[in-house]
């Protein structure tokens, strides 16, 4: 017989298993009602995931026609660790040796790297290249992987180091072309956004982003490796014969304004600019600003041809080599008594200069130089350009007439003297300098074409005819830059000897020589810049600068096979071009 | 003739029982398919499946098997049941296989099963026999010994497993088959009070000495003499701070909200719910400790609140066997085997949706697992075997 206690107990089991499965039925609602906030968000960011595809940066070519690869980018393998697993597996030691090893770095480096407990991240050594990560893949160490990347490389090292420019560490061009150029050059990083299940694998369905990166744009410029290497291998024999402390050549197509080279020294490695000194970073042929000296007078004498003051066979006394004018002594570098003004260009006699642009006036004298492009910038696409100085003619003291035109208290860019010579050989016009001849998208769109552009006139085209002839007796016997002769082809210039200017006055042992022409002297086509500072023993323009010039100019015009101009009557010179 | 006797007994089983577990063993074969869908290895998933559905169809035979055997007959063989039962338990620490970091498993001809499963049902047996004796006194403390005596040898032998979990399961159990047999509240109670001290001295090893500042050495030696390890306070704080760890611990818990949660009304459709089968619920638990989810998931709110249902039916319908049955023994095995089955289903459930710590105790009927299924379908014979042979109350 079963008791009745029994049976109400059960009843009390009933309730109180009602009451449970109610319970859970309510947590069951409330839960289907809605999961808080918080925890959705949570969820929601587990599962999502964003991954940046790695853009390509465009390359950098050179104008030549086999269009020459200056600067890509190399895929690389950066070495990463989980620090924690190594300690984790006591293969601290282990993993440091044969990294090492491998890797050819110091072992005491690759420590210092992986030596970090707590930490799950550590950045071994970067810009692998394949045989290397394959080899530390091999060894197949836990808590070692790699990681894809791109390094930046240039082939040619320190050569065309200046114009390049380098990639610094944020992936941002630091200078040259590299950060003129940097808005063309950058891709696009790539974008995907997509779901991943719990293990962290992509569902490729359930995608909602997928943006592919874009590569960036090739440059292409009008400088020519082959050239820059003529003009580089001359700089570097000019600072080894004469000690000098820097040399920068300039190369111009003067009808175009296209800068066929540049080079600066000293230089530096691009691969590893992160070593190179202030000095060796600077582009000295747009970033240094130095007096002319004699080189100016190629200018101020065409202004004072195209102003009339004097005609090429005027005859000027040059005062036996001193000349007192407002209160000061100009002197010459050798005493002459009276020169015609082409033998004024010919001897290059600072005190023939200095009265002719007495004559033209401050007024005169400012604006045809302003004109020519001296004191401002010349517009090249290349960041870090100088100005130079060309003080108002407010700011002129007494004798500044006399000076500037001579190239003193005045300061250029070797890429402003250039120019403005080439003007002269450009039947007066000046053009503006530039160096990126096209930027080519990665699709094949031609973003930016390079074309010559007229800045303006200068000087008539008769004046310039005359200049032409009076600067290519410069080269001829008897002249200042004999030195700066080519065979067979007739050579136009001018030397400049400058001291330098310190505290006020000028050293009389630290010079700038230069040398500026073109060749040929008849139908132009090239300019050509020499500046070499602080040449020693022997400083002037025509001694140091002119054979420097000579070579390239030789070297260059066979290069780019401009005809020998043929000799009719022996005055006259007649040219194909 | 002996078929149209058992046909007979057959016409008289609880058809509300019956049907609502032949409901719940479908509902779960075809979840621990989509639990093991989402498998990269498809075999694998196919063989689980259709080991479920051929566990079902044994487990469904001994259920038959059970109704048809005089429940009193089979009562008065609990003696070698419990026998058998403790010798296994003791032969799975031997030799058994460790799974998961449990020694639970006994292979006998290439078929694996726990003898914790079996334990339950053996000692329910044996009590119920016990306590419906007609000479058993419920008013005296020696009687109370006797069956924690009983009770407490495979205990200790599956908590030494270790399996708190199922070892837990016999609390309950027994405690509400002592109360229905009509213990007396004072004996009752001072068995709450020696079970609230046992418990608060377990929870304490856990949390004092660390609280303490004890050295490392007496909180090992304290973990060895009261079997409290560092996973179980590692459990207990997960389900207090979930978010303390959510990549780690609590991670298993708040997936399986979520995917309750965001089940809404009809689900997600069958094979169909993201933290199933993109992975996110632990492959290793979905279609054991966490198929609820599965189904809360994919056939969201209605279809959790129909297994729930059918639970609560089959209970309820166990319950009113109970009343009904003609002893005390019978009685007693029908209270035994419904809580032991609702304890199950409460413990996970609740569990699944984040209102108790993580056990592994799985669900009847519905977890992927030939133990668990066989030996709940033979207790849910037994009370069949009650019912068949209840009291008529004739009107």
């Amino acid at each position: 017989m079963i008791e009745r206690r029994s049976t109400s107990r059960i009843v009390f089991v009933s309730i109180f298993v009602l009451l449970v499965m109610g319970g859970l039925a309510y947590r069951l609602l409330s839960l289907h009602l809605g999961i808080s906030a918080t925890d959705r968000d949570h969820v929601a960011r587990i599962r999502r995931v964003e991954r940046l595809l790695r853009e390509r940066r465009g390359r950098i070519y050179d104008g030549s026609r086999d269009a020459n690869i200056l600067a890509l980018d190399l895929e690389v393998k950066d070495v990463i660790a989980d620090p924690s697993i190594l300690l984790a597996n006591n293969e601290l030691e282990l993993a440091t040796e044969q990294i090492a090893e491998v890797a050819g770095l110091d072992e005491a480096e690759v420590m210092g790297a992986l030596d970090r407990p707590g930490r799950r991240y550590a950045r071994v050594c970067r810009n692998m290249q394949d045989e290397q990560s394959e080899a530390i893949r091999d060894l197949g160490l836990r808590g070692i992987s790699l990681r894809d990347a791109t390094k930046r490389y240039y082939p040619h090292n320190s050569f065309m180091c200046h114009v390049i420019g380098f990639l610094n560490g944020e992936g941002v061009g630091g200078s040259g072309v590299e950060q003129g150029m940097n808005g063309f050059l950058r891709g696009c990083p790539g974008l995907v956004e997509s779901v991943v299940d719990g293990r962290r694998r992509e569902l490729y369905d359930r995608r909602v982003q997928d943006i592919p990166a874009k590569t960036g744009a090739d440059i292409c410029l009008t400088l020519d490796q082959n050239v820059q290497y003529m003009a580089e291998r001359a700089l570097d024999e000019v600072m080894e014969r004469h000690g000098a402390k820097g040399a920068w050549v300039i190369v111009e197509r003067v009808r175009t304004g296209e800068i066929v080279a540049m080079a600066s020294r000293p230089s530096y490695d691009l691969n590893d600019f992160g070593a190179a000194s202030q000095e060796e970073l600077l582009n000295r042929a747009i970033g240094f600003v130095y007096e002319p000296g004699s080189t100016m007078k190629a200018l101020s004498i065409a202004a004072a041809l195209n102003e009339r003051i004097a005609e090429r066979d005027t005859i000027l006394n040059c005062e036996d080599g001193a000349w007192l004018h407002q209160g000061k002594v100009l002197r010459d570098y050798h005493p002459y008594g009276r020169l015609t003004v082409a033998d004024i260009v010919k001897k290059s006699s600072n005190i023939g200069t200095a009265k002719l642009t007495v004559s033209l006036g401050a007024q005169k004298l400012s604006e045809y130089l302003t004109r020519f492009g001296i004191g401002s910038k010349t517009g090249i696409d290349l960041p870090g350009e100088e100005q130079g100085i060309l003080h108002p003619v407010r700011r002129w003291s007494r004798i500044s007439c006399s000076r500037i035109g001579i190239g003193q208290g005045v300061s250029v860019t070797a890429l402003q003297m250039l120019n403005a010579l080439c003007a002269i050989a450009n039947d007066g016009v000046v053009m503006r300098p530039y160096i990126v001849s096209r930027v080519v998208s990665s699709d094949g769109v031609v973003l930016h074409e390079g074309r010559p552009k007229e800045v303006g006139r200068a000087i008539s085209s008769q004046t310039a005819s005359i200049m032409r002839q009076l600067l290519s007796r410069v080269t001829e016997a008897g002249g200042t830059g004999t030195r700066a002769r080519v065979r067979n082809y007739s050579v136009a210039g001018k030397t400049g000897t400058a001291q330098k200017p310190i505290d006020g006055g000028y050293s009389s042992s630290a010079y700038v020589a230069s040398f500026v022409g073109f060749v040929p002297a008849d139908a132009p086509e090239l300019g050509i810049i020499v500046v070499v500072d602080e040449p020693q023993p022997l400083h002037t323009g025509g001694v140091v600068a002119a054979p420097a010039f000579s070579t390239i100019a030789s070297e260059a015009l066979s290069y780019f096979d401009i005809p020998v101009p043929r000799i009719h009557d022996g005055t006259e010179i007649a040219s194909t071009h | 003739m002996e078929t149209g006797r058992y046909l007979r007994l057959l016409r008289r089983m609880n058809w509300t029982i019956l049907g609502s577990i032949i409901v719940l063993a479908v509902v779960g074969v075809l979840f621990v398919r989509s639990a093991c869908y989402s498998n990269i290895v498809e075999d694998q998933s196919a063989v689980r499946y259709q080991k479920q559905v051929m566990w079902s169809i044994v487990g469904f035979v001994c259920l038959i098997g059970f109704t048809l055997v005089d429940y009193r007959k089979l009562a008065r063989h609990a003696w070698w049941a419990y026998g058998a039962a403790v010798f296994l338990l003791i032969l799975v620490l031997l030799v058994g296989r460790t799974v998961h970091g449990g020694r639970r498993w006994l292979w006998f001809m290439g078929i694996g099963f726990q003898p914790a499963e079996f334990a339950k049902v053996a000692v329910i047996i044996l009590l119920a026999w016990i306590m419906g004796l007609k000479t058993f006194r419920t008013d005296s403390y020696s009687s109370a010994v006797l069956v924690l005596a009983v009770v407490g040898i495979p205990t200790l032998l599956v908590s030494r497993q270790p399996d708190v979990g199922t070892a837990a399961v016999f609390v309950p159990v027994i405690f509400t088959m002592m109360f229905v047999a009509g213990f007396s509240w004072r004996i009752l109670l001072s068995l709450i009070l020696v079970g609230v001290v046992v418990v608060s001295v377990f929870v304490g090893a856990l949390f004092l000495p660390a609280k303490l500042g004890c050295s490392p050495e007496t909180q090992a030696r304290i973990t060895k003499v009261t079997g409290a390890k560092p996973y179980h306070r590692q459990r207990i704080e997960t389900f207090l701070h979930p978010d303390s760890d959510p990549l780690g611990a609590g991670w298993s818990r708040m997936q399986s909200e979520i995917a309750v949660g965001s089940g809404g009304l009809w689900g997600k459709g069958y094979l169909n719910g993201t933290a199933n089968i993109l992975g996110f619920l632990p492959r290793t638990v979905a279609p054991t400790d966490f198929i609820f989810s599965v189904v809360a998931e994919e056939a969201g709110f209605a279809g959790a609140l129909t297994v729930l249902c059918l639970f609560g039916a089959t209970i309820a319908g166990g319950i009113r066997v109970a009343a009904a049955a003609s002893d005390r023994l019978g009685r007693l095995l029908c209270i035994g085997v419904v809580t032991m089955l609702f304890t199950h289903v409460f413990v996970n459930v609740a569990m699944t949706v984040g209102r108790l710590p993580i056990t592994g105790l799985p669900l009847p009927l519905m977890s992927s697992g030939g133990s668990i299924t066989v030996t709940t379908l033979i207790g849910l014979g037994i009370v069949q075997s009650v019912y068949v042979r209840r009291r008529i109350i004739r009107y």
